[in-house]
């Protein structure tokens, strides 16, 4: 998996790009420990690219989404490829996170 | 890739002969079953033909069943068994069962990409090969994050099962292995193993029956969580090679 750090609008934005598995979460893990453990954690995960996320890593990005509201911020997913846009639904995290189509409206989302 | 593919598949029940069968047994695998039928679901809707799952629980402890049940896609099945029996019989259950002109059995675990089922069907389809295996060790094949213990014996196995044994495959333990429905019913209903060696005696029917096999080079990633405790398969992977034989000397394969 490819892991791209960036920012938008002052936003810390992690892009993941490939295979999203137990293998690959402990980089993430940092990540989103480093980003919302400190003040109002608003954040951007970006998957535009992957095409298989697994229940580890999807459990992953849910303790980042908890981290971040209990600092009343918010974990916002954008650019999800169909392949992991229909994991989520069957998962029904589509209804726990806020999905957007793309990074820009993410950002403005918050 | 249209989303509208999935959403039909998901609610129209197919009424034609599916074109493919995905078999994919499954034992304790609330953790990982959603993902891949999620990605397989996604990705073979797009195919362009009619299609259905079939999940071949082996008996399973935790909610498989009922997290698959949950689900609610009305093109998948859930083959329920009273107790388990080993991966073998889930994967002959599903054979059996399966309705389409060609079957697949793929691992649980999505650890060989989905993405990856055209080389197989083409084989079938296009070339007329009854049966073609995935194979991480065709040339071409890609593995990822595969331990150097497991690497080893695998080489070594297969250099038993290819010089000892005559079976035309270096790789006869990928989960994913694509058959005509005709060759799936007819090796099947002649499989003793029930474990995990399952595959061996099967290949090693088809070699015996005169299927024409193809090895397809496909990539494959050791998922997280995989429950093959290597040391003991191996124990068990050279006894069931034995039994293989002495069935057939027997002539219970006839």
């Amino acid at each position: 998996m490819d892991i791209i750090k960036s920012s938008r609008d002052n936003l810390p934005v992690l892009q993941l790009k490939g295979r999203f598995d137990a293998h690959e979460v402990e980089p993430v893990n940092a990540w989103l420990a480093e980003h919302t453990g400190k003040g109002e954690a608003r954040i951007i995960v970006n998957l535009e690219g992957m095409n298989f996320i697994d229940s580890t890593a999807l459990s992953t990005l849910v303790r980042g989404l908890k981290n971040c509201r209990e600092r009343n911020g918010d974990l916002h997913i954008c650019s999800l490829q169909q392949p992991v846009r229909v994991i989520f639904e069957l998962t029904r995290l589509d209804k726990a996170f806020d999905i957007f189509p793309t990074e820009e409206e993410a950002a403005k989302g918050f | 890739m249209p989303y509208e593919n999935y959403a039909r598949w998901k609610t129209e029940a197919i009424t034609e002969e599916p074109k493919l069968s995905i078999v994919i047994p499954a034992y304790n695998e609330r953790e990982r079953i959603v993902a891949t039928i999620g990605a397989i679901a996604s990705h073979v809707s797009d195919l362009g033909f009619p299609w259905e799952l079939l999940i071949a629980d082996d008996g399973s402890k935790d909610d498989t069943v009922a997290l698959c049940d949950d689900l609610h896609l009305v093109n998948m099945r859930v083959l329920r068994a009273p107790k388990n029996g080993g991966k073998g019989s889930a994967v002959q259950r599903g054979m059996l069962a399966a309705r389409g002109t060609y079957v697949l059995f793929a691992d649980a675990d999505n650890s060989t990409p989905i993405e990856e089922v055209s080389k197989l069907l083409n084989k079938l389809e296009k070339e007329s090969f009854d049966v073609a295996v995935g194979s991480r060790a065709a040339e071409g094949a890609e593995e990822g994050k595969k331990s150097m213990l497991r690497k080893i014996l695998s080489g070594g196995l297969r250099w038993i099962v290819r010089h000892i044994f005559f079976i035309p495959v270096k790789d006869t333990q990928c989960g994913f292995k694509m058959y005509t429905r005709e060759a799936a019913q007819k090796l099947h209903t002649k499989q003793t193993i029930m474990g995990f060696s399952f595959d061996l005696e099967i290949l090693y029917l088809a070699s015996k029956f005169g299927y024409k096999i193809a090895e397809v080079p496909v990539s494959w990633i050791d998922a997280p969580g995989s429950k093959v405790d290597t040391r003991k398969e191996v124990q068990r992977f050279l006894r069931d090679l034995m039994t293989v034989k002495m069935n057939d000397l027997k002539g219970v394969y006839r």
